[in-house]
């Protein structure tokens, strides 16, 4: 029981179809009471149709919906607790700003006293105060990003739901907004669910992290654990950047060794499959150049591409392309075609089954 | 939405140059030149009125122009236009057009309000409501002004005089307003078609109801739109002629109507009566036009500009 209270959020077997489309199918996740949420994953895999649906702008064809252990899956829009910032803002382009943050505030009756009170202290947490007589439309995005964060902090919801909010902003905005909600989150305490297809602002800001493919969680877990345990190709190939490689290999049956086309590799995987085709995964920045001792897999450079202080080098082994991420350091004087010993470390790697993707557990 | 500021639209001269608004102002000069030639006459004498060559100047120019093209300024016509000085065979005889203004303003109004109430409640059902086969309704709708008003007047006619609607206020604003309400509903339409639905879901989820949706949320935005609609549904009202020469009665006569039975006589067309009847028809007009002008240019750019 005392974990049910700490849910705000419960969302079980819910599905929503439009017409033949699926929207959602057999979605289930919980959020807990003033986390940090992300629903991540590319468009179109539901993430809008599933915050419309807790918030109650559409109605489910089955399961059920509990915010804060109350069944809310029926219930009126308004009586859900709930308030959402829509990606394009949406604010009431006829009124101004003072008007766009009093109207959810005079919809629900509250004295105009306490209207100018909390318009007031929103204004002044958002710094916002020398803009209240514009209308949205003189209004610079991330301005108007604000406005509606504001709108719909105002009512002081259970859960604020935000649906891909930096989209619309500019590189360097972004990353001032991504700063500016987390700040908000802990400065309020409140419940987040953020729909997002960036997978930097998923890893950057969420605590607990769903990632969705065709209207269902994948995964649902910690960036760390995302990362380094992804349950099936879908998931390990969306988070982490750049993506992780992927090559066909076979298990061999003595030893557990795998069989690459750059030679034998070894896993901490035990009793692997031998008869099925499996696919390996590293990530990038867990193919390094071989140390003295170490088992070498001879490569050859075929692509260097600087990122600043991180290099992205890809590199020829057998018959496999790997990408590898280096320092600027390891990589300043490296030369396309130049010949190089790589090492990927046991416990660096992932295994999945090749016929359906799923991830082969290591014990490690 | 960015509309153009006065400021801006004083820096589309700047932009356009003098000899492109001279340009402009000619070409406007040549549009407006009849309207001119009929408002002056509204003052001339019936003597000055039918004069060749035209009298086109006051008197108060006559330093400028030679002195057979002035004429002195008079106010009679106006003052005919509404006393009894509208003489046959010397008796004299209420011309009222006090009351033919009166009902061509009240019709005209009336039938755009009902017109615009009407229509834009069915546009905002068409535009966030649809039902199966929407577009062939609005089609449908349409198909009642696709035929010329000549074709239909024997059935509507034969319709009031069963009804007993001919000559009577509300026949003739029922009929202006079915004639007003088809492009109502496709303007509007159009207008809240280009509304954007996350903002009523906003108004949604920040509890309105959808009641509160339409008039505090949707209405608003529209206002542009409500009013270019309404100044086209009173230009083509105001206008009227075949319908009202036929369904109106000897109390229900609009000015249009009445201004052409001045026509004839004993003294042939007293063109300085009928044209003073015609300056004083273009006042509403152009006062209505000039009030909601800055509607009017949001009106007729709504969608043009990228939000």
């Amino acid at each position: 029981m005392a974990a049910k209270t700490e849910l705000a959020l419960r969302v079980s077997g819910v599905s929503k179809r439009f017409g033949a489309v699926t929207a959602l199918e057999n979605l289930n996740f919980e959020v807990k009471k003033g986390g940090f949420f992300v629903l991540f994953g590319p468009s179109s895999v539901g993430k809008t149709t599933t915050l419309r649906a807790i918030c109650g702008l559409e109605k489910v064809d089955s399961g059920s919906i509990e915010v804060d252990g109350r069944d809310a899956t029926t219930a009126a829009i308004r009586d859900r607790g709930v308030t959402m910032v829509f990606q394009s803002f949406a604010l009431y382009p006829h009124m101004t700003v003072a008007q766009n943050f009093a109207y959810p505030l005079k919809e629900a009756g509250v004295s105009s006293k306490e209207i100018k009170q909390r318009v007031g202290e929103t204004v002044e947490m958002l710094r916002l105060s020398h803009r209240l007589k514009n209308k949205p439309s003189t209004l610079s995005g991330g301005e108007q990003q604000r406005v509606a964060l504001g709108r719909a902090l105002i009512r002081r919801p259970k859960i604020l739901l935000l649906d891909e909010p930096l989209t619309n902003l500019d590189a360097k905005l972004r990353h001032d907004m991504r700063a500016e909600l987390k700040r908000l989150h802990r400065q309020l305490g409140m419940t987040i669910v953020y729909a997002t297809p960036d997978e930097l602002e998923a890893l950057s800001m969420g605590e607990d992290i769903a990632v969705m493919e065709h209207g269902r969680v994948v995964q649902q877990g910690t960036p760390d654990e995302l990362y380094e345990r992804p349950k099936n190709i879908y998931v390990a190939t969306k988070i982490g950047s750049p993506h992780m490689n992927l090559l066909d290999i076979s298990a061999s049956a003595e030893n557990n060794m795998l069989n690459t086309s750059f030679g034998p590799l070894s896993s901490m995987h035990q009793s692997l499959p031998t008869a099925e085709p499996l696919v390996l995964g590293v990530r990038p920045s867990d193919v390094k150049i071989a140390k003295i001792g170490e088992p070498q897999i001879p490569a050859k450079v075929s692509l260097i591409e600087p990122m600043g202080d991180l290099t992205v080098v890809s590199v020829q082994a057998g018959n496999a392309q790997l990408r590898m991420v280096l320092s600027e350091a390891d990589a300043t004087g490296m030369k396309t075609g130049e010949a190089l010993n790589i090492a990927i470390k046991p416990k660096d790697v992932h295994i999945f089954q090749k016929s359906n993707g799923v991830a082969i557990p290591s014990p490690a | 939405m960015k509309w153009i500021s006065r400021k801006d639209r004083a820096r589309e001269v700047d932009r356009a140059g003098w000899g492109r608004t001279a340009g402009a102002a000619i070409a406007s000069f040549i549009y407006f030149f009849p309207v001119l030639v009929i408002i002056i006459t509204a003052f001339k004498k019936h003597t000055d009125a039918l004069a060749v060559p035209a009298k086109l100047f006051p008197d108060f120019m006559g330093w400028l122009v030679p002195e057979r093209l002035t004429f002195t300024p008079t106010l009679e016509n106006f003052v005919s236009v509404f006393s009894r000085s509208f003489t046959t065979g010397g008796a004299a005889q209420d011309t009222g057009f006090d009351l033919f203004f009166f009902n061509s303003i009240f019709i005209a109004g009336s039938s755009v309000l009902l017109a615009l109430a009407i229509g834009t409640l069915a546009a905002f059902g068409f535009s966030r409501y649809p039902l199966k086969g929407n577009d062939t309704y609005l089609f449908v709708i349409l198909t009642t002004r696709m035929l010329p008003a000549i074709v239909v007047i024997i059935p509507v006619m034969l319709m009031f005089r069963i009804t007993g609607l001919a000559g009577t206020y509300t026949g003739i604003i029922l009929l202006y307003t079915a004639f007003n309400l088809p492009f109502t509903i496709w303007m509007m339409k159009s207008f809240f078609d280009e509304l954007s639905p996350d903002v009523e879901d906003a108004a949604r989820i920040d509890g309105s109801s959808d009641r509160g949706v339409f008039f505090k949320i949707c209405m608003p935005q529209v206002v542009a739109g409500l009013a270019a609609t309404a100044v086209f549904g009173l230009i083509l009202t105001w206008n009227e002629f075949l319908f009202a020469l036929l369904l109106t009665g000897v109390d229900t006569r609009t000015v249009p109507v009445a201004m052409s039975q001045t026509i004839g006589g004993d003294i042939g067309v007293r063109w300085g009566l009928l044209a003073a009847i015609e300056t004083l028809f273009l006042i509403p007009v152009i006062l209505v036009t000039f009030f909601l002008q800055n509607q009017l240019l949001r009106g007729v750019t709504f969608g043009t500009v990228k939000r």
